[in-house]
């Protein structure tokens, strides 16, 4: 009996396991690189999204602005509320706002303008270049001055003290701004610029249409029980339900999802590389044992035990897993450093890494994890090696065990991992389906194999020398076409899932400018001055195609009398459309793009009653039907309608959509403004040019723009999942090294002996490429399937892009990766080339 | 006086239950300690598998078989493990030397395996006496077939069993080298009380054992 705490016995263990470890680590190195890069690609993903939260954790009150924010949207607080606030603490008022921001002999730009007062920030600092010049806008100069960002100063080309127009006022450029604490996320990408509040005061402007916000940010005086005086700000406010109020952590909130949604993608994909790692580790092992096939039958028979030797081999392997973790952890920690320089520069974000002892034990876990489960059934295929071969002179190579204490014991270890995985992540059902995908692929893999096997015992009359030959190799009893098709099979799906998925983002990318799609989109129009403008465009262009919808600002409060709340979730795919406030529009008539697929549209004239026409996805989202009853709040006041119709809206083409439109005859009481669309075969840039000089106030987005900061984001994505895919498509190739080193040692006794039978080279070559090739066809059918309804998903679902398949890409990955694997199993097999018999009888 | 291996009754068959390859029937015979036993017979007789019986590396089909009085039929690998450990040394026809350990660490390895350690100048010693001072840090490729042999032997003696088990243990040498072999292996035997069960097809190997057990067609005649 092996005494698993006997003190003898672990000396030696650990001293057979350091010396075949110095004599043998050139067949150890797949089990250290598959663990390494795999354990890497873990510690990265962990690393930088323990910083991230970490940074919104520790400046949660810097990214709020102040211990709160209220918003109140269009119009300011009133002043008496204003007071009741002050008495808190310091209050700082920002107001927020759409504009154009131009110069002479330049197209006007779009911009995200924030007024402050000198109050701001409250927490934090201004970074600016030159540094110190957040002072100047508060200065009371004759012109005034504004701080502009990076992005403002390449489209317009500015330099510092040049002259810009806002809303027909000259200011001059102060700095330019680095970075803000609490920038809001559109601006991240785009164009953003801080002026005064009292510059801002001189606009006077009478109504400043949907697209501004008013915000309150207040410091408490004293900074005991906040939460107490946070809930007395709220019942201040508690008179009107279009105020919002947010506390820190609640900023991020929206950031921290787009994290958590990414990293939850990369440590699935890394816990893949793990799991694809693990099979190569099986495979080497089992490749291992037999190798030392003899050398086991010799201990045995000395009197070693099958533990014994079980053990000794898993020492050996802990012992890479922990050399392996500790090199990979310690590159993970400092991966933070790196996405430092990755994110934007705006965002203020300082990552640091942080060296904790359970940070590494999380990733040695679930290191030691995936070795155990794929180590199991290869070290108890030690068991199956009998000693009284040594008597015989023949040695049976083993395989995989999987008696059911195994099956039972990895039952227990897969729940384990799969638990504590899911344990950490935010999206538990999805990461529970994934593993279940993937593992359910696994087995699939297994029996396109078992398929192949039997169905090649049918049509085994084929008397071709090669095929003959191959085809006794893979109906074999110890065939080594189940491994082969599993690790090829699993490696190669997600190969093409993830080549797929970035080739999908790549072509979004490329194709987005749609042809039909306008150059400039109008926000926000005073319906007083829409006829002017409407008539000042067509007089620059008679052809011009234009396009106004009416539009009022509303904000969800409940659906059948239950508040929105409680009915979505955060997690929610549809949950913006009832979050904050959403710009509704109104018609008599159903739009023919915009299709209905349930209900019917509405008679005209009913002004007493209001009818809804939702979007028909976001409507299946949260759970709406038909006669269902809805409350806005349109400005200040909350108003329940009815649902009529369902529309189907692609928000893809980009025209005017709106997620809610309701009946022209009730909408015509309320206050409202236009947006608009236009399209011209003129120069969009003149166009806007000489709109923005002649009416100052109307602010338009140029759709190229948008797209470019869309595409600015894909690109993004892309470059990481192709990075991603790349460290995967090393671990599958080495994984496929594995799988072949499995076969040589099973293999090269068997083509040594055929030689010796005198089949010649090119047979047994031939023989090789047809197994191969038999294997791999059977595969590709079902990598291909698994991978278009996977990649299918992943980009319908959780990028809301349009799913396309490339045939092209498909057959390249396909071609290539069969070629390598092949010429590998070549390059593995290479003893059949020059086999030198003489070694092999004098070795073994 | 207790006998070192006691076979009662012992068949030993292969295949299904209802088609059996009958290997042994009925086998009975004692060994004493410090015995010398050789077992000849013709080819397929069974021989071979005498002695994976006696190792506890094969399991009996019917029938008793004790070592030291231990009844090993039955005993689960583990148990087999130790009493192999404890009582038993085994020597092959074709020599089977660990290919990654030097000559001295394969004979360490048979100590190591019953727990006893530090005992380099034990196993350098019977190198020696053997005549292999000289290769104690080679590997097994490195050395003659005669060389491996004694260092298998020798790796079979250090642990002192009280049973030695060698299949045709000169069946890979020639003649000369054969009878340095056997030499050796009475002479260490006897100098340390063990037991010796052989399987050879040479006669006058056979001839100098204490008492030759013959077999055919699975049974002893
Ligand atoms: N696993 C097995 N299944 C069926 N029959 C077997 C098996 N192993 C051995 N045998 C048979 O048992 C018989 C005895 O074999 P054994 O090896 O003991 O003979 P042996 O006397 O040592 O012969 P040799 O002198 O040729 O080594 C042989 O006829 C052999 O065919
Ligand atoms: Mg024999």
């Amino acid at each position: 009996m092996v005494k698993l705490f006997d003190t003898q016995q672990l000396r030696l263990i650990n001293k057979y396991a350091i010396r075949d470890f110095s004599r043998s680590y050139k067949k150890l190195w797949v089990i250290a690189s598959t663990l390494f890069i795999s354990l890497l690609l873990l510690s990265l993903t962990f690393s930088v999204k323990e910083a991230l939260n970490n940074e919104i954790e520790a400046n949660s009150k810097e990214l709020l602005g102040g211990d709160i924010q209220v918003t109140s949207g269009i119009d300011p607080l009133p002043s008496l509320v204003f007071d009741e606030l002050k008495v808190l603490g310091e209050v700082s008022i920002a107001i927020e706002l759409a504009t154009m921001v131009s110069k002479k002999g330049q197209a006007p730009v779009f911009t995200e303008l924030r007024a402050v007062d000198d109050n701001y920030p409250l927490y934090g600092e201004i970074v600016t270049t030159p540094l110190g010049a957040s002072k100047k806008i508060y200065l009371n100069t004759q012109k005034p001055t504004v701080l502009i960002n990076e992005s403002i100063q390449n489209l317009l080309q500015l330099e510092i003290g040049d002259d810009v127009v806002i809303m027909g006022k000259s200011f001059k450029v102060a700095g330019l701004v680095v970075s803000v604490p609490d920038l809001a996320e559109s601006a991240v990408f785009g164009e953003f610029a801080i002026i005064s509040k009292s510059s801002y005061d001189k606009f006077e402007l009478s109504s400043g249409g949907s697209f501004l916000d008013h915000e309150y940010r207040i410091k408490f005086n004293n900074n005991i029980d906040v939460s107490k005086q946070a809930s007395l700000v709220e019942s201040i406010v508690a008179y009107d339900d279009s105020i919002e109020t947010r506390l820190p952590g609640q900023s991020g909130r929206s950031l921290g999802r787009i994290i958590d949604n990414f990293s939850n993608f990369l440590n699935l994909v890394s816990v893949s590389a793990m799991i694809i790692a693990g099979i190569g580790i099986s495979n080497t092992l089992l490749s291992f044992v037999n190798q030392r096939n003899t050398s086991i039958a010799v201990k045995k028979s000395i009197g070693f035990s099958s533990n014994f030797i079980q053990l000794m081999y898993f020492y050996e392997i802990i012992l890479i897993l922990i050399g392996m973790s500790v090199i990979a952890y310690l590159f993970g920690v400092f991966s933070p450093l790196l996405a430092n320089e990755l994110l934007p520069k705006s965002l203020g974000i300082d990552l640091q890494p942080t060296v904790s002892l359970i940070g590494y034990l999380n990733i040695f876990f679930i290191g030691l994890l995936v070795v155990l489960i794929f180590s199991i059934p290869s070290l108890y295929s030690i068991s199956e090696i009998k000693a009284v071969a040594l008597f015989r002179n023949t040695f049976q190579p083993v395989s995989l065990n999987f008696s059911s204490k195994n099956i039972i014991l990895l039952a227990i270890l897969v729940t384990i991992l799969i638990t504590y995985f899911v344990l950490q992540t935010e999206q538990k059902f999805y990461t529970i389906l994934y593993f279940v995908a993937f593992f359910i692929t696994m087995f699939i893999f297994y029996g396109v194999s078992k398929l192949l096997i039997s169905f090649l015992r049918r049509f085994h009359k084929f008397s071709n020398n090669g095929y003959r030959i191959a085809y006794r190799n893979i109906v074999a009893k110890k065939s080594l076409a189940p491994i082969m098709t599993v690790s090829l099979g699993i490696g190669l799906t997600l190969l093409l899932t993830l080549s797929f998925v970035a080739n999908n983002l790549k072509q979004e990318i490329s194709d987005n400018i749609p042809s039909m799609a306008p150059d400039l989109f109008f926000v926000s129009i005073d319906r007083d001055i829409q006829p002017d403008l409407e008539s000042f465009i067509k007089s620059i262009d008679p052809e011009v195609t234009l396009e106004f919808s009416p539009m009022a600002s509303a904000s969800f409060i409940s659906l059948n009398g239950t508040p929105i709340e409680e009915i979505v979730s955060e997690n929610n795919r549809s949950a913006w459309v009832v979050r904050g406030d959403r710009r509704i529009s109104w018609s008599e008539k159903s739009n023919p793009d915009n299709p209905i697929i349930e209900g019917e549209w509405w008679e005209p004239g009913n002004e007493n009653e209001m009818f809804i026409s939702m979007d028909s996805r976001a409507a299946y989202d949260l759970g709406m039907s038909i006669n269902d009853k809805i409350t806005l709040n349109i400005l200040g006041r909350d108003v329940t309608g009815t649902i009529k119709n369902f529309r189907e809206v692609d928000y893809r083409d980009i025209s005017i959509n709106f997620a809610i439109i309701i009946n022209k005859a009730f909408a015509n009481k309320l206050p409202y403004e236009y947006i608009g669309t236009l399209k011209s075969d003129m120069s969009s840039n003149e166009i806007l040019a000489k709109v923005v000089e002649k009416f100052p106030n109307v602010s338009a987005i140029k759709v190229d723009r948008i797209l470019s900061q869309v595409s600015g984001v894909l690109n993004k994505i892309f470059i990481a999942v192709t990075g991603i895919s790349l460290i995967v498509i090393v671990i599958g190739l080495i994984v496929i090294v594995s799988a072949v080193l499995v076969q040589t040692t099973f293999r090269r006794y068997n083509n040594l002996i055929y030689k010796i039978l005198g089949v010649d080279f090119p047979t047994i070559l031939r023989a090789m490429t047809i197994e191969f090739v038999l294997i791999y066809l059977t595969l590709v059918f079902f990598a291909l399937s698994v991978a278009i309804a996977g990649s299918y998903l992943i980009v319908e679902n959780t990028l809301q892009l349009t799913w396309r398949f490339d045939l092209g890409l498909t057959l390249w990955i396909l071609l290539t990766t069969a070629l390598v694997s092949f010429v590998m199993i070549l390059i593995a097999n290479k003893s059949i080339f020059s086999p030198k018999v003489y070694p092999l009888i004098r070795n073994e | 006086m207790n006998a070192a291996i006691q076979f009662n009754n012992v068949s030993l068959s292969y295949g299904s239950k209802i088609d059996p390859v009958e290997v042994l029937k009925g086998i009975n015979f004692s060994v004493s300690s410090e015995e010398i036993v050789s077992i000849i017979g013709p080819s397929g007789s069974g021989k071979t598998s005498i002695i994976m019986l006696a190792s506890g590396l094969e399991t009996a089909t019917e029938g008793s078989i004790k070592i030291n009085s231990q009844e090993i039929v039955g005993l689960k690998e583990n148990k087999l493990s130790e009493v192999r450990r404890e009582n038993i040394g085994i020597v092959f026809q074709s020599f089977y030397l660990i290919p990654n350990l030097t000559a001295i660490e394969n004979v360490l390895l048979s100590l190591e395996a019953s727990q006893k350690y530090n005992q380099e100048q034990e196993a350098k010693k019977l190198l020696s006496e053997f005549g292999l001072s000289h290769r104690l840090g080679h590997l097994p490729s490195e050395l003659s077939g005669g060389e491996q042999q004694r260092v298998a032997i020798a790796r079979a003696l250090i642990n002192k069993p009280k049973i030695i088990l060698a299949d045709e243990p000169t069946g890979n040498l020639d003649s000369a080298n054969s009878q340095i072999m056997m030499d050796l292996l009475f002479d260490y035997t006897k100098k340390s009380k063990t037991s010796l069960v052989m399987v050879t097809h040479d006669n006058s190997i056979a001839e100098r054992c204490d008492r030759i057990i013959e077999i055919k067609d699975g049974q002893i005649v």
